[in-house]
Parts: C-alpha cells; structure tokens; sequence
C-alpha cells in the first residue's frame, strides 16, 4: 500500500471519528436531564398553569419535538452547514460568539505553544548530550514540576506574587487593550503571566520527549563518524541529532501539545479573566447554555481530530520506514 | 527470575535414563491429591470470601435499616463517633479492600519485594514521596474519622496562619495576640481560616479523603476495565482486537478534561457521578499499555502450555497473561492518580464539583477572591495538591524503573 492509500485512509478514519463523537454527544444529550425545561415546568406549576404544556411549548421552541431520527440528521446537518445554535444567554449565535473568543485564545496559546517548543527541545537535547549531570537532573526535575503542578493554581500564585505583591503586572485583563492594540508592550505584559504558566505545563512533555528520542541517536555510529571527521558540537546537534528526532518529535508533539494546552488554556483564562474560548464555554455552563456549552466542547474535540490526523499523516509523510498496512 | 532453582514435580531427571529409580516419575505422580490441593480454598481466598461477605452484610444494613441514619454511632463517655457511610464511602471501602488484597502476592513472595524495594530505594524523590503519601492516606482515611469537619465560624475568619501576622483589619475579630496593630496567628488555626472561618488545616485534611477517593476509585474503576479490554483484545486478535481498540482510539482523541467537562455539566458534579464518569471514560491510555505488553505474553511459551493443557481462553488471560503484565498496570495506574486527582481539583475549581464538598479545588476558587488581603486561604491547599500530584508522579517514574527494568533507557 502507498503514500496515498495510506492518506485517503486515515482521512476517512478521521471522519469516522468525527462522526461517532458528534452521535454519542447526541446520545448524551437526549439522556441528560434538562436544567431548563425543569425550570420551565416549574415556574409553569408555581403560576398554576400546565406543566405538562409548559413542557410542550419549550420543546416546540427548542426544536425538539419529532422523531429521534429525525432530530438526530437536523442535528448532524445543521453542525455540518456551521449552524451550530443559538445562545441563550448571550443573544447571538453560537458561532458568533465562538468566534468573538477565539482571537482572545489566540493571542497567548500561540506564544505559549512556540516558545515551549523551542525551549523544550532545545532544553531536552542539551539533557541528552549532557546525561546524569546537575543541568540534567534539575530539566528533569523543571519537567516534573511542569507536569504536576496545578496551573490555575500555579497562575494564582504567579499572580498574587507579580501583581498584587510587585505590581509589575495588572491583576485584571483588559479585552480593549488587548484587541485595540494586540502589539504594544502594555499588552505583552498583561500576556506575560498566562503565556508563562501554560508554557510550563507545556515544556515538560516536549522536553522528555526531546531528551528520550535524542539519546537515541547520541552514541550512534553516524554520529561517531561525524565526530570522528571533526564535525564541530552544533553541527552535530542540529545536522545529526536534531534532524532524526525531529521526525517522531513532531508527530508526537501534535496530539500531545494539544491536549496540554487545550486543556490548560480553559483554566488559566478563568484565572486572569481572559474572555476567550474557556471563560465563554465556564459562562455557558453557569447559565446552563447547552448549546454553547456543546458549542464550546466541540471546537477543542475538532481540534484534537485534525491534530491527530495531521499526526498520522505527518508520520507517514516524514518517517519512510512506516508501514502503511498496519491501520 | 528469584524462584527458578526450584524445580517441579520429576525435574529434569525424568528424561535421564540412569537416574535413580526410585524418583518419582510422572506415572508415580498422585495426580488426585494435586487437583484436590487445587481445589483447596486458600487462606487467602477465604478471607477475601469473609472481607467481601462482611462487606456485603454492612452494606445491607446501611441501605435497608439504616437509611436514613448514621451508619456507625458509638457513644463513649462524652464523646460521640458518627459516621454516615455515603455511597462514595462504600466504594472507597471497596477499593481499600481490593488493594489490600491485591498487594497479598508481595507480601508472600519476600524476595522479590526485596528486590524490587532495593530498586526503588535508589530513588530518593520517589521514597520520600511514598513517606509523604502514606501520611496523607493515614490523615485523609483514619484521621478524617476523628476529627470534626470544617463548620462554618463567622466570627473567626480570615486568621492568619501561626506564626505569620496581617493587619488587624482584615481578620473578622482577631482571636491571636494584637501586636502594633498586627493580629498574628493562633494555634485554635494552625493554617488559618478562610473568609467564614473554616480552619484550613482541617479542610486540607478533609481534601486529602476526597482527593484520594477519586483518585483510588476511580483509578481501580479504569484499570478493571482497561485490563479486562486490553488483555482480551490482544489475546483474541481478530476482529474483537480491532472493534475494541477502534473504540478506544475515538475515546482518546476526545480531550479528557472537555470529557470529564461535558458529562460533569450534563449530569451533575456530585463526587459519586464524578468518581463514575473519571473511572469509566479515563481508561483508554491503560488499555493500550495492556494491550502492547499482553501481545508479548501472548507469544510466551507458558501460555502456549496452557493452551495445550486445555485451558480455556479466559483462565489463560486471567492466571498467565493478567500477572505477567501486572508490572506495567501497577505503573500505570499510578500515573493515573495524579491526573484524576488534578482533574478533579480543576473541575471543582471552576465549579462544576459538589459545592458542600472540602475538596482542595473548592477552597482554592473560595479564596481567589481574597487574594490581596488573604493571601493563604488558596495558596495552602494548592500547595498540598501540588505536593501530592508530585509525590505520585514521583512514585509512579521509580515504580516504572524498579518494575520494569525493559524499560530502562540508556543506563
């Protein structure tokens, strides 16, 4: 099987995935209680009239009413066509919505995601070739200490340090700053704390990952003859350690790095009051907003889907030596 | 391999013709007393019948005639033991019981708990870490028991830890020394208190038993499932091998935390539903780890023995291939408690947890609020967390190097 078997193959498969995660997200949802209409059938009962057409009449609105079946494709096409709902508590569409929070998003995870890359591989090849020495032990211990540290509690802490206690950061988060000008130095600064914090939660997978893959390659003959030739140190860290590592490296990176900092940015926004995708999706959930709470899940699970295809497919693209008839 | 000097029924001399005659040969062999030994029930077995039969018993008793009271009420002299077993108080029991009994082949088999300790040892972090971890599982299981939950005490917030002082203003009424206008400190508070004079020292201690019920339940919920998957999937092959691990690969490509996010929005964040949902859906990264070391074992020649002896698929997977891929399990499980443990403590500070719960989450969200003038009320807790999400992350790298010795690299 080749290249493009190979391709058309996980392409499809990522499909698949997609569906099956957008039906059991159905399932779920037919199958949890509805805060609202019990809301609704309350206030109904409380002023005396019928719950029961109380009941009816939101679910005319919501659009519930009809065949399961038939509810089901509406919902599967209406999320296919990108009418993913409207929300009740902001007044505007879902989409809308989304896409208002997403720049937010944006603007700290991408500088959070560069920089843990390049430091954690650059920290985890600079373990490799300098195995059990004091540099390495104390990265091994900073991947540690990324790993199991709490972030919002870590961005608390960074906080009450830098904000409250110096003063050299502002406590709050300012929106208009941020989206007025998206490059001054007073927003790089309110930036600083939030790219921080995630960066460590994202440096120390890399940097394992980083320092596994490159002592793999460090006592290897290519690299002995490297040596031996009289290769200077950074040739041979870039030109023959680097670029085979790179290889495994980037397909793990993908599916790993997203899931770190998908997870972590819901709660560093909640921390310092960052009006992107998490602190709409916390909104949604204290308001009881299903559908832009389904909204918000979603976009982080298509996320995690194209991430791991890219993953396969970068695999198969970078590494010749896979074998395509294994999925 | 400690234990392969000792040799079997005939050994090795069977074959040998000029071996002495008088050995037992596999005719001589009472094949009767040997089943029957087999059939024997074991010391261990019966007390594991008597713990589970105990344990039915008062589990009966709490449901059908004790509903609605205290399950255990013991009055001596002054003072009064109640304890109102919750249905996550029955499964941590559970749990408890099932790792006793899981940790009885350690405990037989001396010398490879010794060789194992003396791999474990070198890691120092890894020792001091099971120190820490064992106090907190002592606190958070026997201590929880006799001492009296954090209660709301208006008059005594905002108490600054021993030792420390903040201005007498910001305390609700200084129950310490006032000095220059400093209120420090009581030893009534150990900690402090947060802002409706909660004693922190007895909220952590209480966090620590929700802490470790949703990591130990949960763990041993998701590591049931997962063995049981992975073990099946690479011993029938085929199609089963392909449906199941199909499935888990969907299951792991939806992002845990938005998981866990979903299903605790859509059916309550009660500890019970919460312990449930990490233990039935946190379980696909162990069923790979299962599945990969069990298609080694499946290739061993002792299985194939057992095969040909007539053993049926499940007994194989269950007396041959379940042990022998333990080592794996037990390190991976460990790992995994961390990860529910942050998960949990993520989920009850943005909300989602039950909010009368004392879990560490809940009472660093309550003191975000307060930052400026309380600063200890949500740094404290998170550091205990923080501790205990280190300290098992320790313990599970030493565990993977003492029992996996495979897994060594480059030393």
């Amino acid at each position: 099987m080749g290249l493009k078997w190979y391709t058309a193959r996980r392409v499809a498969w990522a499909g698949v995935v997609a569906f099956v995660i957008l039906t059991v997200t159905f399932v779920l949802l037919e199958h949890a209680p509805d805060a609202q209409l019990a809301r609704v059938q309350f206030q109904a009962a409380a002023s005396g009239r019928s719950a029961e057409a109380a009941a009816e009449a939101y679910a005319r609105r919501r659009g519930l009413q009809g065949p399961l079946w038939e509810r089901y494709l509406e919902y599967l096409g209406n999320l296919a066509s990108g009418d993913w709902g409207w929300s009740d508590s902001r007044s505007q569409p879902v989409v809308t919505a989304i896409l208002t929070a997403l720049p937010y998003s944006l603007l700290y995870t991408i500088p959070a995601v560069l920089l843990s890359t390049v430091l954690g591989i650059g920290i985890g090849l600079y373990s490799a070739f300098n195995q059990y020495t004091k540099t390495d032990y104390a990265a091994t211990f900073v991947a540690f200490f990324g790993v199991s540290i709490p972030n919002f509690w870590f961005g608390i802490v960074l906080l009450l340090v830098f904000a409250v206690r110096l003063g050299w950061v502002p406590v709050l988060f300012d929106a208009e700053l941020a989206r007025t000008r998206p490059l001054s130095l007073a927003n790089a600064r309110q930036l600083a704390l939030p790219v921080f914090v995630l960066a460590t939660s994202a440096i120390a997978s890399t940097m394992r990952y980083a320092r596994a893959e490159a002592l793999e390659y460090v006592r290897a003959a290519f690299v002995k003859t490297a040596r031996a030739k009289g290769a200077s140190d950074w040739r041979i860290i870039t030109r023959h350690v680097l670029r085979p590592t790179l290889v495994p490296l980037s397909t793990i990176l993908v599916g790993d790095l997203l899931g770190v900092i998908l997870s972590a940015s819901y709660l560093v926004e909640v921390v310092f009051g960052i009006p992107g995708l998490g602190r709409l999706s916390l909104d949604a959930i204290r308001r009881q907003d299903t559908a832009l709470v389904l909204g918000t899940t979603l976009v982080p699970v298509f996320v995690a889907v194209v991430g791991n295809l890219l993953q396969d497919l970068a695999y198969g693209w970078l590494d010749p030596r896979i074998d395509y008839g294994d999925r | 391999m400690p234990g392969d000097e000792r040799s079997g029924p005939g050994g090795g001399d069977v074959t040998d013709p000029t071996s002495d005659r008088s050995r037992e040969r596999f005719e001589d062999v009472d094949w009767e007393t040997i089943d029957a030994d087999g059939r024997r029930v074991s010391t261990t077995q019966l007390l594991a019948l008597v713990a589970g039969g105990l344990y039915a018993l008062a589990l009966a008793y709490d449901v059908l005639l004790a509903a609605g009271d205290p399950t255990v009420e013991v009055v001596v002299a002054e003072s009064r033991f109640l304890w109102d077993a919750t249905g996550v108080d029955w499964l941590f029991v559970a749990t408890l019981l099932v790792l006793g009994f899981a940790a009885v082949p350690l405990a037989r088999n001396r010398r490879l708990t010794a060789y194992y300790w003396q791999r474990f040892r070198r890691h120092r972090l890894a020792v001091l870490s099971l120190v820490y971890l064992v106090v907190i599982f002592l606190l958070g299981t026997v201590g929880t028991l006799f001492i009296d939950p954090p209660t709301l005490h208006v008059a005594a917030g905002y108490q600054p830890p021993v030792f420390l002082s903040v201005d007498v203003s910001i305390p609700t009424q200084c129950l310490g020394p006032v000095v220059d206008g400093r209120c420090q400190g009581t030893w009534r508070y150990p900690l402090g208190t947060t802002g409706s004079g909660k004693g922190l020292l007895a909220l952590a201690i209480f966090g620590m038993r929700v802490s470790l019920q949703v990591g130990l339940i949960a763990t041993l919920i998701s590591v049931t499932v997962a063995t049981a998957v992975g073990a099946t999937a690479a011993y029938a092959g085929g199609w089963v091998d392909e449906v199941l691990m199909r499935y888990v690969d969907v299951q792991q490509t939806f992002p845990t935390f938005f998981l866990f996010l979903f299903l605790a929005y859509l059916y309550g964040g009660s500890l019970f539903v919460l312990i449930v949902i990490f233990g039935l859906t946190g379980w696909g990264g162990i069923a790979r780890i299962v599945r990969s070391e069990a298609l080694q074992r499946r290739e061993e020649t002792y299985v194939q023995a057992a095969q040909s002896a007539g053993a049926s698929g499940a007994s194989v997977v269950w007396r041959h291939i379940v042990p022998n891929v333990s080592n794996s399990i037990v390190t991976a499980a460990t790992l995994n408690v961390p990860v529910l443990i942050l998960s949990e403590a993520a989920l009850s500070f943005i909300g989602l947890g039950d909010v009368m719960l004392p879990s560490w989450g809940q009472t660093i969200a309550a003191g975000r609020g307060d930052l400026a003038t309380a600063w200890w009320i949500s740094t404290i807790p998170g550091l205990f967390l923080f501790a205990t999400i280190l300290a098992f992350n320790f313990l599970g790298d030493a565990l993977r190097d003492a029992l996996d010795p495979r897994q060594e690299v480059g030393r």
